[in-house]
C-alpha cells in the first residue's frame, strides 16, 4: 500500500474498515465528525451497517447491543459526547463484552471548544463511568499511528472482553499527514461462546451485569480484576527517543508528546542530554518504565495539555526520588516547541525546588509570565 | 392591544450583536420573537447554530444560558422551578431557541418532561433539517430526498434511504395535549408574531416550530431565505397550522395557495440527484399530509 496524504479522523474510519468494522454508531460532534461522515458513505458501499443515532445515549447502547451479538461495532465522539455515553461504557465494561470507542478530545470543560485537548485523561484512564471497570486506552500522536492503533484496538478490544478506546484530540484529528492505510481484511465471523446471537440447538445464554446478590458481585469484580492483571502484564506501549544517556526526561501523550519530541530534538543541538518517554497505553500505565528511569534520571518534566492529570501518574512512579516539572497548555491551546524547550532549558540549568507541588509551580510560573 | 408590525418595538434584544452567517432564518426569528416577548425574558439555547453564532458576538441583551444538547426542555424547567423559589417568577417570559437536533433528536425526552410537567415556557424549535452547524449532517426532520453529509445522494432516496418520515415535532407536541403548539413561517411575520403573542400569554408551555431555510447547506443564494420559507408554506411542504390543548387544529392556508413541490425542491442543491419519479413520491407525500391535516381541521 502507498503512502498518501490523509485527514487523521478519515483514516482512522478507513482503518477501522480494513480492520473488519462490520457496524459503526454515531452521532456528529466537532472534531470527529469526519469519522462518522467518512463511514456513512462507506459502510453501505461495503454492505455493512452505518447508523447516525438521535444521541451519544443512543449510539453507545447501540454499540452495546451489536456488540452482544459478537460483531466487530464502534463509536467515535468528541469531549461532551463521550461524557454522554458514560453510563453505557460502565454496563458494556460491567456485562464484559469488546467495543471500540474513538475519543476525539477537544477544549473544556462543559461545551468548551473544538480546539485540541487533552482534558479527558483522567475520564478515560481512571473511569468516568461509575463501578470498578478499566478500559484500555491508546494515545496517537501522528496519523500512522492513529491507523496501526486503531487496526490494534479491535484486537485487543476481543480478546480482553473489554472496551478499547483511542484517546486523540483535534488536532490529529483535523491534521493531514502522509500515512500508510493497511490492507483490507476480510470479515471474520467469530462463533464467540458468549454472544447473543440466535439459540437454535443451544442453550440461551444471557448478558448483563446485574448481580443483586453482592458476593456474586463481587466474584464479577475480581474477574474483572484479573482480566485487567493479564492486560497490565501483556499490553503495555511506549515509545522512548534519546533515553540512552539522558539526564532529563520529558514525557508526552498524543500531540504534547509530539510538540515535545520537536523540542527535545532542539535540546540535543544545544547540548542538553534530554530525552523523550511518550507512553501510548494511558491504561495500562507505564508506570515500570517510569520507576526504572527515575533511577537513571536527574529530573522529568511532564508537558500535557490539561492541568496535569498525567502528571499525577507519573509523580507515583517517580516516587519522589528526583523531581518532577510541569508544563500546560489548557483551554485548546498547543503548546509550541519553544516553549517546551525553554522548559528543558530551565530544568537543565535552576535548582528545582521540590517542596511545591509541580502543578501550583506551573501555576505561579505561568501566571507570572502572563501577567509580564 | 394585538401585535402588528407597525406597533413592533425597534429595540433590538439580539443586540450586541451575533455572527450568523448571511441570511440565517434561525437569526431571524429569535430577533423577531425577542421583540414580542420584551426584556423581561430569560432565553436559553441548546448547542446549535445559535449558540455558537451568539456567544461569539456577546450575546442578547437579555439574561442567557447555554443549555446541554439533550436538556433545554430540562434547563428551562429548572429556571422555572427557581424563580418561583426566589418568588420572582410573575411577569417574567421563558423562551428556548434550539434547532431541530436539540428538539427532535437529542433533546426530545427533555422538552416532552417539560411539556407535559406543564412548565410555562414558549419553545421555538428552527428547523434547518439537520446538524448544519457541524457540517449538515441528518437529522430526524431531514425531508426524504435531501443529500447531507451522513446520507450521500445514493442514500437518500429510494427503499435504501436512512430518511424517511421526518419527525412531525408539531404534531408530537400537540399529542402532549399542551396549550398551544404551531408551526410558523419567517415569510409571514404577521402571522409568527401573532402565534409568538398568544404563545406568551397561554398558561403552560407553548410549542413554536419554525422552518429555518439554510442557504449554506441546502445550497442556494443567500438572498433567497424569505422566497424559500414562502414557497414550502405555498407548496405545503411547510403547512402553517396551530392546536389548541392538542385537539382545536387550524389550518392557516386556503386551498388555493397550492403550488408543485418541484417549485420548491429545484430551488436547492441538496435535492438536485432528484428522479421524476421522487418527485413523485414527495409530492403524494405532501398532498397526504396536507389531507390528513384538513381531517384534524375538519374534527376540530
Amino acid at each position: 500500500m502507498a503512502r498518501e496524504l490523509l485527514k487523521g479522523n478519515v483514516a482512522m474510519a478507513e482503518a477501522a474498515v480494513r480492520a473488519g468494522l462490520e457496524a459503526y454508531f454515531g452521532y456528529p460532534i466537532t472534531p470527529q465528525t469526519e469519522v462518522l461522515e467518512h463511514l456513512s458513505a462507506r459502510l453501505p458501499e461495503l454492505g455493512r451497517t452505518f447508523v447516525q443515532a438521535e444521541s451519544e445515549v443512543a449510539a453507545i447502547n447501540m454499540v452495546y447491543g451489536a456488540a452482544c451479538t459478537g460483531t466487530r461495532v464502534m463509536s467515535s465522539s468528541s469531549s461532551p459526547g463521550v461524557s454522554l455515553m458514560m453510563e453505557g461504557i460502565s454496563y458494556i465494561s460491567g456485562t464484559e463484552i469488546p467495543a471500540v470507542l474513538v475519543n476525539v478530545m477537544r477544549g473544556g470543560p462543559g461545551l468548551g471548544n473544538i480546539a485540541p485537548s487533552q482534558g479527558d485523561y483522567n475520564q478515560a484512564v481512571h473511569g468516568g463511568g461509575h463501578g470498578d471497570y478499566n478500559m484500555i486506552v491508546l494515545a496517537p500522536s501522528t496519523v500512522q499511528e492513529s491507523i496501526d492503533l486503531m487496526v490494534l484496538a479491535f484486537d485487543l478490544a476481543e480478546k480482553y472482553r473489554m472496551i478499547t478506546m483511542l484517546l486523540t484530540d483535534g488536532s490529529i484529528g483535523q491534521m493531514m499527514e502522509p500515512a500508510e492505510l493497511p490492507e483490507m481484511r476480510p470479515v471474520v465471523r467469530k462463533d464467540w461462546d458468549w454472544a447473543t446471537n440466535g439459540a437454535i440447538g443451544r442453550e440461551r445464554r444471557i448478558l448483563s451485569s446485574i448481580y443483586i446478590n453482592p458476593p456474586l458481585e463481587e466474584e464479577t469484580n475480581l474477574r474483572l480484576m484479573k482480566t485487567w492483571q493479564k492486560v497490565q502484564a501483556n499490553e503495555v506501549r511506549y515509545k522512548e527517543y534519546y533515553l540512552d544517556d539522558a539526564e532529563f526526561i520529558v514525557v508526552g501523550f498524543g500531540t504534547s508528546g509530539r510538540v515535545a519530541l520537536s523540542a527535545v530534538r532542539a535540546a540535543r543541538a544545544q547540548g542538553i542530554k534530554v530525552g523523550l518517554f511518550r507512553p501510548i497505553s494511558l491504561n495500562p500505565f507505564p508506570y515500570a518504565m517510569i520507576d526504572e528511569l527515575a533511577n537513571k534520571a536527574s529530573a522529568f518534566l511532564v508537558v500535557e495539555m490539561n492541568s496535569g492529570q498525567m502528571l499525577e501518574d507519573i509523580r507515583l512512579a517517580v516516587r519522589g526520588r528526583v523531581p518532577v516539572e510541569f508544563y500546560a497548555r489548557l483551554g485548546g491551546i498547543v503548546p509550541f516547541p519553544d516553549e517546551v524547550l525553554s522548559e528543558i532549558q530551565r530544568v537543565a540549568t535552576t535548582k528545582l525546588n521540590t517542596d511545591q507541588h509541580p502543578r501550583d509551580a506551573w501555576l505561579a510560573r505561568f501566571t507570572a509570565q502572563s501577567e509580564r | 392591544m394585538p401585535i402588528s408590525i407597525k406597533t413592533l418595538t425597534n429595540e433590538e434584544l439580539m443586540a450586541p450583536g451575533r455572527t450568523g452567517c448571511p441570511g440565517c432564518a434561525a437569526m431571524l426569528v429569535a430577533r423577531l420573537a425577542l421583540k414580542v416577548l420584551g426584556r423581561q425574558t430569560i432565553m436559553v439555547s441548546a448547542t446549535g447554530c445559535v449558540i455558537s453564532n451568539i456567544t461569539h458576538a456577546g450575546g442578547p441583551s437579555i439574561p442567557f444560558i447555554h443549555s446541554l444538547l439533550p436538556g433545554s426542555g430540562s434547563l428551562i424547567s429548572g429556571i422555572d422551578a427557581g424563580l418561583k423559589a426566589l418568588g420572582k417568577r410573575n411577569g417574567i417570559n421563558l423562551m428556548v431557541l434550539a434547532g431541530d437536533g436539540g428538539t427532535a433528536d437529542i433533546g426530545f425526552q427533555a422538552l416532552s418532561g417539560a411539556v407535559e410537567r406543564g412548565h410555562k415556557f414558549l419553545y421555538i424549535c428552527y428547523d434547518n433539517e439537520g446538524y448544519m452547524n457541524t457540517g449538515g449532517q441528518r437529522s430526524g426532520t431531514t425531508p426524504y430526498g435531501s443529500s447531507t453529509s451522513t446520507t450521500p445522494t445514493n442514500m437518500s432516496v429510494g427503499k435504501h434511504s436512512s430518511v424517511k418520515n421526518r419527525k412531525n415535532m408539531v404534531l408530537i407536541m400537540a399529542a402532549h395535549h399542551i396549550p398551544f403548539a404551531a408551526t410558523a413561517s419567517i415569510a409571514y411575520p404577521q402571522d409568527m408574531l401573532r402565534k409568538i403573542e398568544k404563545a406568551v400569554q397561554i398558561e403552560g408551555p407553548s410549542y413554536i416550530h419554525v422552518l429555518a431555510p439554510c442557504n449554506y447547506r441546502w445550497g442556494f443564494p443567500e438572498d433567497q431565505s424569505i422566497n424559500l420559507a414562502k414557497l414550502a408554506v405555498e407548496t405545503r411542504i411547510a403547512p402553517l397550522v396551530e392546536v389548541e390543548h392538542g385537539r382545536k387544529y387550524t389550518l392557516q392556508m386556503s386551498n388555493r395557495l397550492k403550488r408543485p413541490v418541484q417549485e420548491y425542491l429545484s430551488t436547492q442543491k441538496r435535492y438536485r440527484h432528484l428522479s421524476d419519479e421522487n418527485i413523485a413520491e414527495i409530492q403524494q407525500a405532501v398532498d397526504e399530509n396536507w389531507e390528513y391535516l384538513e381531517q384534524l381541521a375538519n374534527i376540530g
